[in-house]
């Protein structure tokens, strides 16, 4: 993959890819509701169904099945992504869905990856909200690298912190990966995460010394790629209150273990409306715009829509 | 035993010269995400790392501060320091201002406590207290621990006028 969306440009529209390794741990909710709260604050937004696997943002938002999708598309039935932006019952929201994607792209290609990156950046709104599928594929890794910023979504459990990790490791020796074209380097990544050098790389850190002793010019591309890998991570669901920490101490493991900054975007709490509003197939911020969920939506769709705060993160 | 390292300030997201109880919150919260079955670090990583970061934590610890740190769930095995053949105290204490470590040792010994014994009493690493009382610049902890230690010192061995004790002290090794 080369096509990466240019992190500072000041052109064309922010792009913000919401992963997280486990299904079901609400991704598709939150994008959804941050991409109508951003459309209602005055923004136009367009909301982008990746799951390239089990699309369903459209039945979120009280959409039918559109029409047009992403498959379109890929398949050239349409020239532009733009064509395929269905509008929403939200005044400035679009949708690009991904409905019956599933046999024809649930695996694109190299080039159909990057063409379709490079649209996204091309669409003529404020924000594009990716909403990823499960797992860590190396499209879903892709998408995620590409954004302006990648956002994990968590909830308090072993099995999804657990998948988060493995996510995030997967995702940034992708990036180091792509970051170092010397063989000999992808090789040395490549066993690290194979767990066959143990003995001598421990952790990712580690491997960052052990490339810089040996070749200092990589390991400081090496430096760069980690640098500016910073994703962030919501934590949903939560119930009590020591499990509100959780983002900031995950922030502090993957701050001693990768030598990186996650940021803590949110903490949302267990909402028994937001099932509600789900089986109404309505946002929960249009039907419940009082609920405690909605109004830690607010809190993260701000964050995301000021704009100096998370150029320089 | 050397001063703190950049990395271990970081290591416990502390800013440097943070007090005590900073580093003592700091060391808490630290082995609190590599605990056994901890949620935050669920996975992440296998046993050998997580020993090896909770003696990582301990030890940019004892840096900072100079303590040992208190007992975890699993304590580390104390190297003891070799104790100094100690000598019986004259009767004069030497010169606080122009001696402040030596008078510390005269103290000490006028009590009849080995550095082991007054180690219990004040939680100060019996290695450092010998460092202390032989000023041996170089493996002293930050000013602010400095300090600290020898208000603790001077208290437990009930000398007079602690705080002037502490300054003659930070004036002599010349830290700021």
């Amino acid at each position: 993959m080369i096509v990466e969306l240019e992190p500072n440009a000041e052109e064309g529209p922010r792009v913000w890819a919401i992963g997280g390794g486990k299904g079901g741990v609400g991704k598709s909710v939150i994008a959804a509701n941050v991409a109508v709260t951003m459309a209602r604050s005055g923004n136009r937004v367009a909301l982008v169904d990746a799951d390239l696997g089990g699309a369903n943002l459209h039945t979120l938002i009280g959409l039918a099945t559109p029409k047009r999708n992403l498959s379109d598309f890929i398949s050239r039935r349409v020239a532009s992504l733009a064509e395929v932006m269905n509008p929403t019952p939200v005044d400035n929201l679009w949708l690009v869905s991904g409905a019956k994607a599933l046999l024809e792209t649930a695996n694109p290609s190299f080039g159909q990856k990057g063409k379709l990156l490079r649209h996204v950046g091309a669409l003529e709104v404020d924000h594009v909200i990716l909403d990823l599928g499960a797992g860590t594929s190396l499209n879903v890794l892709d998408f995620f690298l590409a954004a302006r910023r990648g956002i994990l979504v968590v909830v308090p459990e072993a099995t999804s912190i657990e998948n988060a990790y493995f996510f995030i490791k997967a995702a940034y020796f992708r990036k180091l990966k792509r970051a170092q074209p010397r063989q000999q380097v992808k090789a040395a990544i490549e066993e690290v995460m194979a767990g066959e050098s143990r003995r001598t790389v421990r952790t990712p850190r580690d491997l960052m010394a052990r490339v810089m002793a040996v070749d200092a010019e990589a390991g400081a591309a090496l430096m760069e790629a980690a640098s500016t890998f910073s994703p962030s991570i919501i934590i949903n669901r939560v119930e009590r209150s020591e499990q509100a920490r959780l983002g900031d101490e995950m922030g502090s493991a993957c701050r001693d273990y990768f030598g990186i900054h996650l940021r803590c975007l949110g903490v949302f709490p267990n909402d028994a409306l937001v099932k509600r509003s789900v089986e109404e197939r309505r946002p929960t911020v249009e039907l419940f715009p009082q609920s405690p969920f909605s109004g830690a939506i607010r809190v993260v769709a701000e964050k995301l829509m000021q704009r100096p705060a998370l150029v320089n993160p | 035993m050397s001063r703190a390292r950049h990395e271990d300030w970081a290591l416990l997201e502390l800013e440097p010269g943070a007090d005590l109880a900073a580093a003592n919150r700091a060391l808490r919260y630290r082995r609190s995400l590599y605990h056994t079955g901890a949620l935050a670090t669920y996975n992440l990583l296998d046993d050998d790392e997580r020993l090896r970061m909770l003696e990582r934590i301990d030890e940019a610890y004892r840096r900072i501060t100079g303590c040992e740190p208190p007992p975890d769930r699993a304590p580390q095995p104390v190297n003891a320091p070799p104790e100094p053949a100690d000598t019986a105290p004259s009767d004069s204490p030497p010169d606080p201002a122009v001696e402040p470590g030596a008078f510390l040792r005269h103290h000490r010994l006028a009590r009849g406590l080995t550095l082991e014994q007054l180690s219990t009493e004040t939680k100060i690493r019996a290695r450092l207290i010998a460092q202390l009382e032989s000023e041996d610049v170089a493996a002293l902890p930050a000013a602010v621990f400095v300090r600290g230690h020898v208000l603790q010192l001077a208290r437990v061995l009930d000398i007079p006028d602690a705080n002037q004790l502490s300054a003659r002290y930070l004036a002599k090794v010349k830290l700021d």
